[in-house]
């Protein structure tokens, strides 16, 4: 018994000094990872998700996300905030869709698909701008997106293609119909 | 003398991948770009170095039966500490490792170095053998990798060949990793067996 006790006072001083490191190691790094998700996200907003955009204000809607778009204080677009759920976690991503609903931009702010595989729906080739997987989404009818229809699937990764496109236009009907019943009410 | 024979195992003689086949978990997965490779790498030698300079120092005061508890919560904090580091100042990297480097806590080196050397050695030594071992873990990566990567994606740390031939994309899936792995065991345990018959000749 006595024994016992002196084995879990031991256990006990590893752990406690353990989370005493960990504890500070985390305030360390919180506003760093804070803040380059941050600029991740409205690097993303005005260059990818609605280009020529140049104020963005964030909205909720019924548990929809979203940001509003200006263009010289005149409303263009929406930026949609959808989760898809791909092969190994959830995609979240930023979709940029005009007022008639036509895809302005997509982009991946958080993914852990396979690297060399379902990882590719965020890949940009040598000497390009962005995701080739990603850019076939432009200028396509948001509501009706549909894979290997609209989009070509990434080989070997038809799962983490698919959730990235049934994200999208899922998470648009539920905000144009929320939009739709909002303006009718 | 006897440190650098300690450093120099880890990349030749006991190389954990190549000699021990230990770990291969990780390096089946993340084996697929060298820019992967190398950030794995590392990030398994900053917590084999760290982990193991506190199992060695605390060996006489951790009782026999609580040891394993004991490493494991020690190698898991440096796992965190890598993977918070990894988050706030190199977010492509941590991107594409992704789930890999919460991982290392159940890569076998690390629990494999604390429990067969470091537990039993003092500091210094066991810092120059967890060097050893992560530098020869990063090598064997790379190497994996690079064949990988060149056959598979036709690229090389940015460079693109893939115009030169059509890459089979069955190398970048996991069946061309345990393939690739594989031959270069068996090259290496050749090369090893023809040399020991020629001491044994001599002898």
């Amino acid at each position: 018994m006595n024994q016992m006790l002196r084995f879990g006072l031991i256990l006990g001083l590893i752990c406690a000094a353990a989370t005493l490191v960990l504890a500070v190691t985390y305030e360390v790094t919180k506003p760093k990872i804070e803040d380059q998700l941050k600029k991740e996200e409205s690097a993303a907003l005005a260059k990818v998700v609605m280009p020529g955009a140049d104020t963005f204000t964030e909205k909720t809607l019924d548990g929809v996300e979203y940001l509003e778009a200006f263009k010289n204080k005149r409303l263009v677009g929406y930026c949609i905030r959808a989760t898809g759920t791909g092969y190994s976690g959830y995609i979240r991503m930023l979709v940029g869709i005009d007022l008639s609903s036509t895809i302005k931009g997509v982009s991946i702010l958080e993914h852990s698909e396979t690297p060399g595989l379902g990882a590719k729906i965020n890949e940009v080739r040598p000497k390009e701008e962005e995701p080739y997987f990603l850019r076939q989404f432009k200028g396509k009818q948001a509501y009706s997106i549909e894979l290997k229809k609209d989009v070509d699937a990434i080989t070997g990764a038809t799962i983490s293609s698919k959730a990235v496109s049934d994200a999208i236009r899922d998470t648009v009907n539920k905000f144009l119909a929320k939009m739709k019943d909002e303006k009718g009410l | 003398m006897k440190l650098l024979g300690e450093f120099l195992k880890g990349i030749w003689r006991e190389n954990p991948t190549f000699r021990m086949v230990l770990g291969l978990c990780p390096t089946l997965a993340v084996s697929t770009t060298i820019a992967n490779g190398i950030g794995m790498g590392l990030a398994a030698t900053f917590v084999l170095v760290g982990s193991s300079i506190f199992v060695s120092l605390v060996r006489n005061i951790v009782p026999e039966k609580v040891r394993i508890p004991c490493y494991i919560v020690i190698i898991a904090t440096f796992v965190t500490i890598a993977d918070l580091f990894m988050k706030a100042y190199s977010p492509a990297l941590s991107r594409s490792l992704g789930m890999f480097v919460p991982l290392i806590v159940v890569n076998c080196i690390v629990l494999g170095r604390a429990e067969a050397f470091s537990s039993k050695e003092p500091p210094m030594r066991s810092i120059i053998d967890a060097l050893g071992m992560g530098i020869g873990f990063t090598l064997a990566l790379i190497v994996i990798s690079a064949i990988r990567e060149s056959l598979g994606n036709g690229t090389a740390l940015g460079f693109s060949f893939s115009r030169v031939f059509e890459p089979p994309l069955f190398m970048i899936l996991a069946p061309g990793a345990l393939l690739t792995i594989g031959l270069l065991i068996g090259l290496i345990n050749y090369f090893t067996a023809k040399k020991g018959l020629r001491r044994g000749k001599k002898d």
